[in-house]
């Protein structure tokens, strides 16, 4: 399985699972599609978080397997497990450690929220491949840091870091590595059992400020 | 009146170069300030991969002709049409599928600054000064600007900036959203130039011009129909790239 369900306490968590780096392949998103179907129908469940195996969150897809066996079809309903995702009415949080890129860095888009490590390294590199994000990331960016922002990071496909991320707006807060997913599951527990994804800042100013280490 | 004398067009590395030329302040004589389908004519060119507007000298543009608005205001139906044309050109400016940068030195007044907001990326030189001043003159923004700029710096910075006509520098401008890089004194261009090759001179045009297009798709379309059409660029691309490195191999 290149995922890894568990539930721990009432919140799910959700494991990318193929080491070293969890690339993306179509087993992955045809997994993914599958699992978060069952998500939809628990109950009880309070939360899912979804971080990497191991040092990174992902890598993102497989280009030269995608490249063989790309089309219109797949795309979609890799698409429609992340809108699915996205529809969960419990928070859905991603715990980014390490590399988060191209696909992963949509999957984490899609995310309502995303909790970094200060030394995580984001981007979406696929025009670096001449091709484009492809999963809603274009319409994710474009939402978060503004049009200008996106038609930057998308068309150089550099990389940024947390602290970079954070200033654009795509990511919701920075912590050392080792504390991002004990945060993430102290957030899942101080967000309300009535979440509602619209009220997404109230609930970053109410519950995640207060989880920042003083300093 | 032949008024593209004062507008000329250059092409540099595949960008091109858009030149507001009316010294000192690059005034705008009227609203479509390059015929549109001279500009058309311009962008039209395939192998273009990206576009900066800039204003010769030292200013970007002090903004329109008020003295041509007056003269034409015992006209209503053809200062209309003279107002409507010149929001055209900048709708046709906002929806190119090539990257759009302002390069801003210095002054950037009213319809110049409507110019800017039409572009995608705003660069400004940290001596640069944006205003709407239109209400000093008893008029307000006419091209498009009382809904461009609310889009980047929201309702209420938008109100007070158009109701009081007063200048902000580049550091506020940042602050609002207005702008998206700070370059340094007289230095926008050179700014934009380079912003410019990072994202363009690496990538086939097919690329840049696909992730433009789902990028505007983004604003304007529902997002299922934007997906469906982001899927179908993507498709595009990866089938080309896919052949591109199978003949490598071969």
């Amino acid at each position: 399985m290149t995922l890894q369900w568990t539930i721990e306490q009432d919140i799910g968590r959700l494991i990318l699972n193929q080491p070293p780096s969890n690339t993306m392949t179509m087993e992955f998103f045809q997994e993914m599609q599958v699992l978060v179907n069952e998500i939809s129908t628990m109950e009880n469940l309070r939360a899912v978080i979804i971080s990497g195996s191991g040092r990174h969150y992902s890598s993102g897809a497989d280009i030269a397997e995608l490249l063989r066996n790309v089309d219109h079809r797949t795309m979609i309903e890799n698409y429609r497990a992340f809108v699915m995702l996205e529809q969960l009415e419990i928070p859905v949080i991603s715990a980014i450690r390490g590399v988060c890129l191209g696909s992963a860095f949509e999957l984490a888009l899609f995310s309502h929220f995303r909790l970094c490590a200060n030394d995580a390294v984001l981007g979406l590199p696929e025009s670096t491949y001449n091709l484009m994000p492809g999963i809603g990331g274009i319409q994710k960016v474009a939402a978060l840091a503004g049009k200008a922002r996106a038609i930057e990071i998308i068309l150089r496909g550099v990389t940024f870091s947390a602290s970079e991320a954070k200033e654009m707006g795509l990511v919701d807060g920075t912590f050392p590595k080792n504390d991002v997913i004990p945060v993430s599951i102290a957030f899942a527990n101080a967000l309300p059992v009535n979440f509602k994804s619209a009220e997404r800042s109230v609930y970053l100013h109410k519950f995640l400020k207060p989880l920042h280490a003083k300093d | 009146m032949n008024h593209s004398d004062k507008v000329t067009f250059e092409v540099r590395d595949s960008i091109g170069i858009v030149s507001l030329n009316n010294p000192p302040a690059n005034v705008l004589d009227i609203p479509e300030f390059i015929p549109i389908g001279l500009f058309s004519q311009w962008t039209s060119d395939e192998t273009l991969k990206g576009l900066i507007f800039k204003g010769e000298g030292r200013n970007f543009s002090s903004g329109g002709n008020l003295e041509a608005i007056f003269e034409k205001s015992d006209e209503p139906e053809s200062l209309n049409i003279m107002m409507r044309d010149g929001h055209a050109l900048l709708a046709v400016i906002q929806n190119l599928d090539i990257p759009v940068i302002a390069a801003i030195n210095r002054v950037c007044f009213g319809g110049g600054l409507e110019v800017a907001l039409a572009c995608h990326i705003r660069v400004a030189s940290e001596n640069a000064m944006l205003a709407f001043p239109e209400v000093n003159h008893h008029l307000m923004p006419g091209m498009g600007g009382t809904f461009m700029l609310p889009a980047l710096a929201g309702f209420s910075q938008s109100a007070k900036m158009i109701l009081g006509g007063d200048i902000v520098n580049a550091l506020e401008a940042r602050e609002l959203k207005i702008i998206d890089y700070i370059a340094p004194k007289d230095q926008a261009f050179e700014y934009a130039w380079s912003l410019m090759l990072k994202m363009t001179s690496d990538r086939p045009v097919k690329v840049i011009r696909s992730i433009m297009k789902a990028l505007k798709n983004a604003s304007e379309l529902s997002r299922n129909e934007a997906m469906k059409e982001e899927t179908q660029l993507f498709c595009a691309l990866a089938k080309d790239e896919a052949f591109r490195r199978k003949s490598e191999e071969a």
